[in-house]
């Protein structure tokens, strides 16, 4: 698992110059919007929309890919469960058990929902530094302590993901290998506690070495952000592409031709 | 296990975030300085010990580690929690954004739950007693939010029913296995540093408890 989200953010591209906090905002209400769809045409054109930005986004397609292997593990199963278990009078039968339609239909709208806002979320944070997406985050209101803390965890996962590697290669080195045993928990519940122990001990010096540079509690940043009427431009289609999106949901043209046939 | 994007409505969403922010004011009230440091690197831990595979059988599963966040952080385990659950969402892609609130109040209600069975261990004394609250503490964190995210599953329809049936079952393997890891990670931290354990005191009426 690849944990520097922000490893392309130097990628030149038409999300990559927007405002950050403009490019939050917006890509962020399309998010919100997106989640609340319940209908498959407007799912479908919500997954276009999202393709077409990852594409203007120039990110690498493996970057993407890889982001969304969770959301695609995690919604496999729903295709398997939902059509054989929806409530009522199947279709047909498929090996003695009901199939319904309407199961399938609701897996594949979640399914096309959640695919569309993996790939918007990483093109908001994979396009910036993260550091600059918090940033623009606070300025957003949301809280400042919320804000260091996952600037401070962001930066220590890294920390921690090298020694968990290293006391790894260290266990291996003595002959452990993970099996479906209570020795294997108890090793990993002592290899986590060490973790924890070693994380207690750093944020002790961690703290000291923050008040020695100054820190009172509020985060200080040379980050400025300036907009240009360009970033509010992107903004405003973002915002027709999302108003759309609504009229197309409520107002249901493409829906009925759509159901005319499926 | 989270929920994720699409799936739920949106006065459910909402309820989340509202629910949400009221545990995250609440269990953040007379923060001090000091803690901001100290609970943004255990959620640092948390979130790399949440990418480690423990086999089961043919398969494997990672570890939600909200119990062992109660132990280790007690009431703070709220907000470490749910930071965890933004750095997933933002960076690995799990979970999903929309339902931050709804899996905060899912991973993290079931940590505070968590937290009040740990509380419980100072009314005994036996010798294996770090290792059997520590697994108790753990199984309630996992199973707690099993149930809250079956009942969430529930509350998008009758369709997902089943699919919330299924859920609670498969989290049946994961609460056997925190338990034992939990339990020894408790059991291990009483032995090296029990100053990292939270609620060392036995809680007196007014005292607000100490976060470790």
């Amino acid at each position: 698992m690849a944990f520097d989200i922000d490893r392309y953010d130097h990628v030149a591209s038409p999300l990559q110059s927007w405002d950050p906090r403009v490019k939050v905002a917006s890509l962020g209400l399309l998010i919100l919007v997106i989640a609340l769809l319940k209908t498959i045409p407007m799912a479908v054109v919500a997954i276009a929309i999202a393709i077409g930005i990852m594409a203007l986004s120039a990110l690498p397609l493996h970057f993407v890919s890889h982001g969304l292997s969770f959301v695609l593990m995690f919604l496999i199963p729903f295709f398997f469960i939902m059509p054989f278990t929806y409530p009522g009078e199947g279709a047909f039968e498929i090996l003695g058990v009901s199939f319904a339609w309407q199961g399938l239909r609701i897996a594949t709208l979640i399914f096309i929902k959640a695919l569309s806002i993996v790939m918007l979320s990483f093109v908001i944070f994979g396009s910036s530094r993260f550091d600059i997406s918090m940033l623009a985050l606070q300025r957003l209101k949301f809280p400042s302590i919320v804000v260091q803390m996952l600037l401070f965890a962001y930066r220590y996962t890294f920390v921690f993901l090298d020694e968990m590697k290293r006391m790894h290669i260290s266990m291996r080195a003595r002959g452990f290998i993970a099996r479906s045993d209570r020795k294997t928990l108890k090793i990993y519940g002592h290899f986590i506690g060490t973790l924890l122990v070693r994380s207690f001990e750093r944020t002790e010096r961690v703290y000291k070495a923050m008040l020695s540079k100054g820190y009172q509690g509020k985060l200080h940043s040379m980050v400025q952000f300036h907009s240009v009427p360009l970033d509010y431009a992107k903004a405003a289609v973002i915002l027709l592409i999302t108003i759309g999106l609504l009229i197309g949901e409520f107002g249901g043209t493409l829906n009925t031709a759509v159901q005319a046939w499926y | 296990m989270h929920i994720s994007d699409g799936i739920l409505n949106a006065p459910v969403l909402i309820g989340g975030f509202a629910g949400a922010g009221v545990l995250a004011v609440a269990t953040m009230r007379n923060m001090d300085m000091e803690e901001i440091p100290k609970i943004s690197v255990i959620t640092a831990v948390f979130f790399v010990a949440s990418s480690i595979k423990i086999p089961l059988g043919p398969t494997s599963v990672h570890l939600i580690l909200n119990g062992l966040a109660a132990v280790v952080l007690g009431w703070r385990a709220f907000p470490a929690i749910t930071l965890g659950l933004v750095l997933q969402a933002i960076i690995l892609g799990h979970g999903g954004v929309t339902v931050i609130g709804v899996n905060a109040l899912m991973m993290g209600g079931g940590g505070l739950i968590a937290y009040l069975v740990w509380q419980q261990r100072h009314r005994f004394h036996f010798k294996k007693k770090l290792f059997v609250f520590g697994a108790l503490t753990g199984a309630v964190g996992v199973a707690s939010s099993g149930i809250i995210l079956a009942l969430a599953l529930a509350t998008a329809g009758e369709a997902f029913h089943a699919v919330a049936e299924m859920v609670l079952l498969a989290h049946i393997p994961i609460i056997l296995i925190e338990a034992g890891v939990v339990g020894a990670c408790a059991e291990f931290l009483q032995k090296v540093k029990p100053e990292l354990l939270a609620g060392q005191q036995a809680p007196r009426l007014q005292t607000s408890t100490d976060a470790g």
